[in-house]
């Protein structure tokens, strides 16, 4: 199994317990938790994507 | 220092009440700061996402990434204490997941060589053998480093979570009264 299937656990609790520690209220907290799970899978998947890319054509 | 809360209406924000009872708490078991001051759902949720974290990166390392190793360098006790954790600065973020890190400790204050285990937890977080790392990390493909990892940033995440017991979260919502509106509405407050 790819150790890539191990990431969702890491974002998810990453984003929840930050978020939580933001703010009291859980629509802020679900709100700010999905922002930043959305940016770090990007963020993720932007680094995945370069280093397969310089790998496949350099 | 505490921290000051600001707000730009007529009515200041009360300073925030260290609670240093709850950041002990929080600090033994994620979540039970919280728990005690009544934030109970919050509480349980730092207690379930940090443990999850915490177990799920010692499982994916065999049971086998968290710990201190007694390298057997240094003249004093103190000086000995500080090249081990130099050797093995991963257990400093470890540490802050508070009881579940122990057993680490435990092993390391009685660590025998001559002894495969240690006394009352068995080989429970005892530091393996140069031989079985080299083997952990040649033959697991890459899941014990990604384990320690996980365990790290498990304490890492508790130290935010300690901070909220202590200060309560980093923006605040007040009831403030609005003389022009019969309600008092919410307001955030930025420390």
């Amino acid at each position: 199994m790819s150790i890539y299937w191990h990431l969702p656990i890491l974002i998810i609790v990453v984003s929840i317990v930050y978020s939580a520690t933001r703010f009291d209220n859980w629509s802020m907290i679900f709100r700010e938790a999905f922002r930043w799970g959305l940016r770090m899978s990007l963020f993720l998947f932007g680094i995945g994507f370069a280093l397969y890319a310089l790998s496949s054509l350099v | 220092m505490p921290p000051t809360a600001v707000n730009s209406g007529p009515t200041p924000i009360p300073p925030v009440k260290l609670d240093f009872l709850a950041g002990l708490l929080s600090y033994l078991i994620p979540g039970l700061g919280q728990i005690k001051q009544g934030r109970v759902a919050k509480g349980l949720v730092f207690f379930v996402a940090l443990y999850a974290l915490f177990f799920y990166g010692w499982n994916l390392g065999q049971r086998k990434n968290v710990f201190l190793i007694d390298a057997r360098d240094g003249s004093s006790p103190l000086a000995r204490f500080g090249n081990d954790l130099y050797h093995r600065p991963h257990f400093v973020g470890q540490f802050f997941i508070g009881i579940a890190a122990w057993p680490a400790i435990w092993q390391y204050i009685n660590f025998d060589e001559k002894k495969d285990e240690g006394p009352a937890l068995g080989r429970m977080m005892r530091a393996p053998s140069s031989d079985e790392i080299n083997r952990l990390q040649r033959e697991e493909s890459k899941t014990w480093d990604l384990g320690w990892v996980y365990t790290v940033i498990a304490g890492v995440l508790n130290i935010l979570v300690i901070y909220d017991a202590i200060a309560g979260p980093a923006f605040r919502e007040v009831m403030v009264k609005d003389e022009s509106t019969p309600s008092p509405k919410k307001e955030t407050a930025t420390i």
